[in-house]
């Protein structure tokens, strides 16, 4: 299938999410869509799937204009989506799910599951997506869920397939799995539309890309183009993709984990038996795909949940059981993975939300009242210092960009007098140069001899700050490395495999 | 550099067993224990009551089993035993299911050492025999109304939208069902009126949690309110000075031949009103859209994820309608069928059977299944703390009328994170 977009135009009140986009998707082409987050990828997707409708523009499909009204009338038209956040029903099987909304029909309205497996059958050997059509989505593994995604949008005869960011929550080895499965998708005549903000997959797998900025098409480049020259564009300006670390040379032990168990919300084992040591000016990135207990862990570090067993020990004290203040008080500095959620109070001021972990201490409080007056020079002086983007320090929390409300809470945490920093996920969502800032901060940390755990699911991240990097499986550490351990040897341990690397 | 070994780790996480199993099987054994000691050791008289199996008014019985004298103490302290028992085997084995059906069989078991201990306390009027029968024909009419409830709390919350106005739903039906029933003579009729003002009250509850997207709970409540209040305004307004139009009728029994003439259960399961065999069907046909049918998918799928179904072209909005509004008619039904074995409208009768519908629909998972086993432990134990009263038991009225509410609020907290709801009940949609 053609697809063609011809000057599309969609506006939330006085904000332009996408202003004249233009791009043409050719048969058997994987074409890649690259942008940070914010740039208006998703709800040009969306309008192309009938989620939204576009204020100006239109869409061809083989040189046809073809209004798309909603989701079910794209899929009528051949497209089908893969959206970054699965539409599966976790309670379902995969056979449920592939013909949800289009089931084959037997007598008194029932559906005929036994046309629906062999259809899924003959869909899964014709593109190499082995999955069983009777599981139950929520006891499959990310990768396979994906699958039944793809292969939910073969079934409704998709000639065009909408990939929104998919290696997303996917192991480097998934992610080639996936590269493969796109690659003949493509080859049987399939159009791909790849949308990303990863530079290293495009460059990998597309033929055309288009990059898009503030909602508008900036560029197209070939693939050949090089990752700084795609940043670039993608960012508006150069940027620094890696950062430079002073000599490693670590100290004393900082803190100490010892056997924790950890169970998460619904009372199962969700960090079983995790020992690890972090030394005074090193970094130990933590690695792995998410939900397998990095989570839990770093909750229960920072004291939002209880541990069932082990210790945790902070410069020779023992922490396991302190509650979030007191874990605070101890030392810690947390950057937690949901910032709106656990990071700041949106509706309160920068000002308030800068001091949200030591409201009730000098210079802030005295006597049971609040010092604003120290307050506000402490916002002003961490504004100016951290470059926090806010029309005011009286300014709600919630009007800040992700990047600038990430900020917000680096310079909280990293002000204070800290002896160890436990930050989780702490670029996701952010701009290549929110990330460039943030990393800064966090080696600036380390240089002055501080010890951090560093969590997240980048791999990219892990590598780039982790003096040590320790991989999580399904609540158990499978292997500490060194950072200039291959890729591929770190996406072996994230899919569980044991550690016996030679030299390690 | 590279990797030798590729096995996996292990891949099962081990389940810590959650503690709440075991306070329940504490909660059973202390009250097996109560039970053993007040009801069994305690007791100083020695005597006898009879279990009688032959129901008081079905004349026609062509069966006699006749009845059973036992000596009440010692019967008293085998329930009780069997209670400790059932609380010693949760505590020790943990069984991942079944807990609370157990639990409701302990309950059910206490209220009956109750019973015997009750029937031959001296008294200004003492009862020496216990009918099963007439208990279980007594009980089924509580049971239909919970199940016509926890139906209704099906229908609504498979598609994610929680109903808490069941309650007000029975009293909307039960007045309306009076009037129509008492000025037409014809239950079809009342029927019909009771599902097309349950059906009302649903739009109305739809239409604030769908449009406005409103706190579907908060809705429900004033909902019940304002239709209790109303309910007794009217009473008082066009009941009271025309009697006329709330004259008492009940539904006639329809016998199934042969089957009504089985022991015990026919008169209990096949010589009842339409209502009851209406329930059976309703049961049947629910079960069946919902599990088996395209319509049955959807509505799951709605109740789940509703944006996986809005992906796929279901229009999420309208299947949550159409299903609160069937839900609403279906227990606008259940509050006429109420009525008709109460045989008029009085203010304040339905007494929460609403609300411990919806607490049977949680112990029945949320299945109509499910919701039939709850509502027949729920029922008996309404009906035997109502029915503890005329046996005028040395307890306060009012205490007893306290048990069914107890034993529901341990049922859903020992329930609350061990089953799970759709997930997407009670939550708002948002389109975008």
């Amino acid at each position: 299938m053609q697809l063609e977009l011809r000057g599309i135009t969609k506006r939330f009140g006085s904000f332009t999410a996408n202003d004249q986009i233009s791009l043409k998707v050719e048969p058997g082409q994987i074409h890649s869509l690259l942008g940070e987050n914010g740039a208006g990828k998703s709800t040009l997707m969306n309008v192309l799937f009938g989620l939204l409708r576009p204020d100006e523009g239109e869409i061809l499909i083989d040189g046809v204009v073809t209004p798309i009204n909603d989701s079910g009338e794209a899929v009528r038209r051949g497209i089908g989506m893969v959206h970054q956040h699965f539409m599966l029903v976790p309670v379902f099987t995969v056979a449920e799910n592939v013909v949800l909304g289009f089931e084959p029909k037997k007598s008194f309205d029932r559906i005929d599951y036994r046309a629906a497996t062999e259809d899924i059958r003959r869909l899964s050997q014709e593109f190499h997506l082995e999955v069983d059509p009777d599981a139950v989505i929520e006891n499959l593994p990310v990768g396979l869920q994906q699958r039944v995604e793809i292969l939910k949008a073969l079934s409704h005869d998709a000639e065009l397939l909408i990939l929104d960011e998919p290696t997303a929550v996917l192991t480097p080895q998934e992610i080639d799995a996936l590269m493969d499965i796109m690659r003949s998708l493509a080859a049987a005549g399939k159009s791909i539309l790849f949308i990303t903000h990863k530079l290293k997959e495009v460059k990998a797998i597309a033929d055309v890309i288009t990059v898009i900025r503030h909602g508008q098409v900036v560029g197209t480049a070939e693939p050949s183009a090089s990752e700084s020259e795609l940043a670039s564009l993608m960012v508006g300006r150069d940027v620094q993709l890696t950062v430079t670390k002073s000599t490693y040379d670590p100290g004393d032990e900082v803190l100490e984990v010892r056997d924790l168990v950890v169970l998460d919300d619904r009372g199962l084992v969700a960090v079983n038996g995790v020992s690890f040591d972090v030394r005074a000016g090193e970094v130990l990135a933590l690695a792995g795909v998410q939900g397998n207990g990095q989570t839990e862990l770093v909750e229960a570090l920072v004291g939002m949940r209880p541990v069932v067993s082990g210790s945790i020990t902070l410069k020779g004290r023992d922490i396991t059981h302190l509650s979030p203040r007191d874990a605070l008080d101890a030392g810690l500095g947390h950057i937690p993975e949901d910032r709106q959620r656990d990071g700041l109070v949106l509706s309160m001021s920068v000002a308030d939300n800068l001091v949200l972990n030591t409201p009730r201490r000098a210079p802030f409080a005295r006597r049971g009242t609040r010092n604003l007056a120290a307050v506000k020079e402490n916002a002003q002086r961490l504004v100016r210092e951290f470059d926090i983007r806010t029309t005011s320090i009286e300014a709600p929390a919630s009007s800040l960009s992700g990047g600038n409300q990430q900020k917000v809470i680096v310079a909280r945490e990293l002000s204070r007098n800290i002896e160890f920093l436990v930050a989780s996920q702490p670029t996701r969502g952010l701009d290549v140069g929110s990330i460039e800032y943030v990393h800064r901060q966090f080696i600036e940390h380390r240089n002055r001899g501080n010890g951090s755990l560093i969590v997240s699911s980048e791999l990219d991240e892990v590598l780039a700050l982790g003096d040590r990097i320790a991989v999580m499986f399904e609540g158990r550490i499978s292997g500490i490395v060194d950072p200039t351990t291959s890729r591929e040897d770190i996406g072996l341990l994230m899919a569980g495999h044991t550690t016996e690397v030679a030299g390690v | 550099m590279s990797l030798v070994s590729t096995t996996p780790v292990a891949t099962t996480t081990p389940i810590i067993k959650s503690a709440r199993t075991r306070v329940i099987a504490v909660i059973m054994a202390v009250i097996g224990l109560f039970s053993f000691v007040v009801f069994g050791l305690g007791s100083t008289v020695r005597s006898h009551a009879a279990l009688s199996f032959t129901p008081l008014n079905l004349v026609n019985a062509p069966w006699h089993l006749g009845s059973l004298t036992v000596a009440t103490r010692w019967t008293d302290i085998v329930l009780s035993l069997i209670i400790v028992a059932l609380a010693a085997e949760v505590f020790i084995r943990q069984p991942s299911r079944g807990v609370m059906p157990r639990f409701g069989i302990a309950a059910i078991l206490f209220l009956v050492t109750l019973l015997f201990w009750a029937a031959r306390t001296d008294g200004p009027s003492q009862v020496n025999s216990v009918n099963v029968t007439s208990i279980l024909v007594g009980c089924s009419a509580t049971v239909m109304v919970l199940v016509f409830g926890s139906l209704s709390g099906v229908m609504c919350e498979r598609a994610g939208v929680v109903n808490i106005a069941i309650e007000g739903q029975f009293i909307a039906g039960a007045f309306l069902g009076s009037m129509i029933a008492s000025t037409t003579g014809n239950f079809f009729y009342a029927a019909i009126a009771g599902a097309v003002v349950g059906g009302l009250i649903g739009l109305v509850l739809a239409f604030f949690a769908l449009r406005y997207q409103s706190d579907q709970i908060i809705v429900g409540i004033v909902l019940v309110t304002m239709l209790s209040s109303l309910s007794s305004y009217l009473n008082l307004q066009v009941f009271t000075p025309f009697p006329n139009f709330n004259t008492g009728n009940l539904a006639s029994n329809l016998a199934i031949p042969i089957l009504s003439k089985i022991p015990i259960i026919g008169p209990v399961l096949f010589n009842q009103s339409a209502f009851f065999y209406l329930m059976i069907v309703l049961v049947a046909v629910v079960s069946f859209a919902l599990f088996k049918t395209r319509y049955g998918l959807h509505v799951r799928a709605v109740g789940e994820h509703p944006r996986a179904a809005a992906t796929v072209g279901i229009n999420v909005v309208r299947v949550r309608y159409i299903n609160v509004v069937l839900g609403g008619a279906i227990a606008g039904i259940g509050g006429v069928a109420f009525m008709a074995t109460q045989g008029q409208f009085q203010v304040g009768y339905t007494s929460g059977l609403g609300y411990i519908a919806l607490a049977a629909l949680i112990f029945g998972r949320w299945r109509p299944s499910g919701a039939v086993v709850a509502s027949i432990i729920f029922g008996l134990t309404v009906y035997l703390s109502y029915e503890l009263v005329t046996y005028q038991v040395p307890v306060s009225l009012y205490f007893l009328q306290m048990i069914p509410y107890l034993i529901t609020i341990g049922v859903v907290a020992g329930l609350i994170g061990r089953v799970r709801p759709p997930a997407a009940d009670g939550q708002p949609y948002l389109r975008d």
